[in-house]
């Protein structure tokens, strides 16, 4: 059977399988997902172990790294989690039950097709649709083939219908057909970079709700209380912990340190402590394979700031000896091109106003931004950052742990997904 | 430091530092030297070696920013021991910095790099023009018009600007020269104002159809999209006549459709007639005084690859390991240039590559390929 001739296949089974799911009360079916995500949640969880142990392969992260960041991701993603977000969100699981002039409900099918390497997206993304009570068609990413199949297999577990409303159809997304076949679904979901997801919308018809997750970028701050002595040291570490998680491959991996700091040697210092703490987690928790193309860029920027600092520029290179990790010590603020991997530019601005500005001058997409050691006036700089398109600010060493409440892109996680609906008839 | 601070203006100047005239003289001599002769004998690599460490060693010398960048390595003339041991410096770097050997009076010349995004262009100053029309001859006529006899003229159609449309272009330059020294009375360029002439093109293309006279024509490959795009919506098909060649050259970074070389030349077959075994890619920069061919049409029969004209040497470098990649694997091409002698004579290109038996080969970045993560890779973010 083609790609195409499968995915029609499975949207046929779903829609079934979907009615049945709405027939129950959406409470009951919370409890179900909440047990389950329960079970990937917990410290000794057989699935994170399942998953840590088949992803080293298709990703290229190392098992270290895949260990630490299932920990640290799944810990907060709990049943309690679950119900907090279905309240924050609908109001409470009534809601997707209320036959009164005022309805939500998910669509009848939800097609989502997942990007990239990361396997905490992909959990979401298939959670999100069922507790909506929308059975989901997945397309699995390239570099990912186990995360929707192992948490298809804990649903099935737990509760054999809400295993029936998970779908995983594979197939090359430049598939054409396959792609209109999965663009017929009531609700489509893509991740993956600006372009493949508008050639993903295209396959959409616009009668379908089509939620798309684009690229962005995270960053760091940080302020005059931050750049010195054991703060330093701290924040430093924790912004390693940011970088090497999912080897800066997350849209939630911050790219730049900026040290809104005017004193002399601020940037520096924290360069080195950052330097000094991505080799200490290159001995823990080791960067994983990179492609040639990957390597070769990051060797590129690197002699490129060799370049500048030639060029009479205050601009030093910490890195180690391979690609492993790289730090840039930049002269000013202006935002340069991010190869990843655990390569970190750290930008010095004399004040929160001067990083803010050199952000908007080519406004990025930004996804989160992690601040601290501006002391009062850090909520004021907060909230500017959320004005600017945040959807995140916290403090740096949680970035790579959001809520599962966090509104990705700044989307809900549930409403983007739902079918709202009123009857304004006067009785 | 004045990033990319080139003047365009051409100034008048007094003569050139004896050392570097001496340099030139020996490097030009070389470049004299008929290529045919040279590819049947073994690559001479103690006469490179030891002009590329004296090139060095003058460029060390008189070009600061790249002493400082040499010196922060620990490379210095003095303890250099081979050429493959000079640092090269990355073709980026001509955005940021003026790069030559001379002094800022005796620029002739500013090529610039093409400007497809909002980012600054580089800048490339040259102090004389002889080294690099000396070079791109010999290379473009075993490359692209190996079976023209001594003395003969071919008729080539160019789709990029004339010179005189495109001043700061080295490309449009190489061929301004080619079609100089080497072009038929009814060779021309076809692009004017910026867009390609497609009816004056075709007029000619069927001129040369009705002559029964062999075409190069020769292009950008964005240009060759375009005339492809423009032939299919006019319905227009031609088979070019036998003899005929097609030279493609530059990517397609920032240009509005993008076509994978093999299906860019299954294309032109169809439309022009020609095929694919004589359509050859050309891989330059302006960064570079050199050029390199394609191998398929003087060397029919034998796999593709880009031959290295031989006063340039190409390394393909392990990005993890900062050595030379094993053969056939995938690195950072690295080119050295002997007739980049008033610039730098060792450039890292951000282009990937592997050897090849003969020769090399220019890959692709992977265009295509799925991201890893939800972070974006950031040149068009920064705008790199």
């Amino acid at each position: 059977m083609s790609a195409a001739g499968a995915v029609e296949h499975a949207l046929a089974r779903l829609r079934p399988a979907g009615a049945a799911l709405r027939a129950r009360p959406a409470a009951a079916v919370h409890d179900a997902l909440a047990d389950v995500l329960d079970a990937w949640s917990a410290p000794d969880s057989p699935w994170q172990s399942a998953l840590a142990a088949e992803l080293p392969e298709p990703t290229g992260f190392s098992p270290q790294t895949l260990r630490e960041g299932l920990a640290r991701g799944l810990a907060g993603y709990t049943g309690t989690a679950l119900r907090a977000l279905v309240r924050s969100e609908l109001g409470g699981p009534e809601t997707l039950d209320a036959t009164g002039r005022r309805r939500v409900h998910g669509f009848e099918t939800t097609a989502t097709v997942l990007g990239g390497a990361l396997p905490l997206p992909a959990l979401v993304a298939l959670l999100a649709p069922l507790a909506l009570r929308s059975p989901v068609l997945v397309k699995p990413a390239v570099y990912d083939p186990s995360t929707a199949r192992l948490f298809a297999r804990s649903l099935a577990e737990r509760d054999p219908l809400l295993g029936a409303c998970v779908e995983i159809v594979d197939f090359r997304r430049d598939d054409a057909a396959a792609m209109a076949a999965l663009g017929r679904a009531d609700c489509v979901v893509a991740t993956g970079s600006d372009a493949a997801v508008a050639a993903i919308g295209a396959a959409v018809a616009p009668s379908r709700r089509f939620v798309a997750h684009g690229h962005r970028v995270s960053l760091t701050l940080l302020g005059p209380e931050a750049t010195r002595g054991a703060a330093c040291e701290h924040h430093a570490a924790a912004i390693a912990l940011d970088v090497a998680l999912w080897d800066q491959l997350g849209c939630l991996s911050p790219v730049s340190v900026t040290v809104a700091d005017p004193a002399a040697g601020a940037a520096d210092r924290v360069a080195e402590a950052l330097g000094a703490a991505l080799a200490r987690l290159e001995t823990s928790m080791p960067r994983g394979r990179i492609a040639p193309a990957a390597a070769a860029a990051i060797v590129d920027e690197r002699a490129q700031a060799e370049v500048r600092a030639a060029g009479g520029l205050q601009v030093r290179v910490l890195a180690s000896p391979g690609t492993s990790w790289t730090v840039v010590r930049e002269a000013d603020a202006q935002p340069r091109p991010a190869p990843l991997h655990r390569f970190v530019r750290v930008h010095p601005a004399a004040d929160p106003a001067c990083a803010v500005a050199a952000l908007q001058s080519r406004h990025p997409p930004l996804a989160a931004v992690a601040i601290a050691g501006f002391g009062a006036a850090e909520a004021a700089l907060a909230s500017r950052l959320l004005e600017l398109g945040a959807s995140r600010v916290c403090a740096p060493g949680a970035l790579q742990t959001p809520p599962l409440a966090w509104p990705r892109g700044g989307f809900g996680v549930l409403t983007p997904l739902a079918r709202h609906s009123s009857d304004e008839r006067t009785l | 430091m004045t990033p990319n601070a080139e003047a365009t203006e051409h100034h008048g100047a007094q003569g050139p530092d004896p050392a570097r005239a001496a340099l030139d003289a020996r490097v030009l001599a070389w470049l004299r030297e008929p290529l045919s002769a040279q590819d049947a004998a073994p690559p001479d690599d103690e006469r490179f070696d030891e002009l590329a460490r004296t090139l060095f060693g003058f460029q060390f010398e008189h070009c600061v920013p790249y002493r400082r960048f040499c010196e922060a390595r620990g490379r210095t003339p003095a303890n250099l021991q081979r050429w493959s041991e000079i640092p090269a410096i990355p073709a980026a770097a001509f955005k940021e910095l003026p790069l030559r050997s001379f002094s800022r009076e005796r620029i002739c010349r500013v090529f610039r790099t093409s400007g497809t995004t909002a980012t600054q262009r580089g800048a490339l100053a040259l102090d004389t023009l002889e080294l690099y029309e000396a070079s791109l001859l010999p290379s473009f006529r075993r490359g692209v018009l190996p079976d023209l006899g001594p003395g003969a003229r071919a008729r080539l159609r160019i789709l990029a600007p004339a010179p005189d449309d495109a001043p700061d272009s080295s490309l449009s330059h190489m061929f301004g020269v080619v079609l100089r020294e080497l072009g038929d009375e009814r060779s021309g360029f076809d692009v004017r104002d910026g867009a390609l002439d497609v009816r004056g093109l075709h007029a000619a293309l069927v001129a040369a159809c009705d002559d029964g006279v062999p075409v190069a024509l020769c292009g950008t490959a964005f240009a060759f999209v375009h005339l492809l795009d423009a032939f299919a919506a006019r319905g227009v098909r031609l088979v070019l006549p036998p003899g005929s060649r097609v030279m493609e050259t530059g990517g397609f970074k920032g240009r509005a459709r993008e076509l994978p070389r093999a299906q860019l030349y299954e294309a032109i077959a169809t439309s022009l007639g020609v095929a694919p075994d004589r359509i050859l890619n050309q891989y330059g920069m302006t960064e570079l005084a050199s050029q390199f061919y394609d191998s398929v049409l003087c060397l029919p029969g034998s796999p593709r690859r880009k031959l290295a004209p031989p006063w340039t040497r190409v390394r393909i470098l392990d990005p993890e390991r900062g050595e030379e990649a094993a053969p056939g694997a995938v690195g950072i091409v690295q080119i050295f240039d002997l007739a980049n002698t008033g610039s730098i004579l060792a450039i890292q290109t951000a282009d990937l590559g592997r050897t090849l038996a003969g020769g090399f080969d220019v890959l692709g970045r992977e265009a295509g390929a799925e991201a890893r993560g939800c972070s974006q890779a950031a040149d068009e973010l920064f705008g790199a």
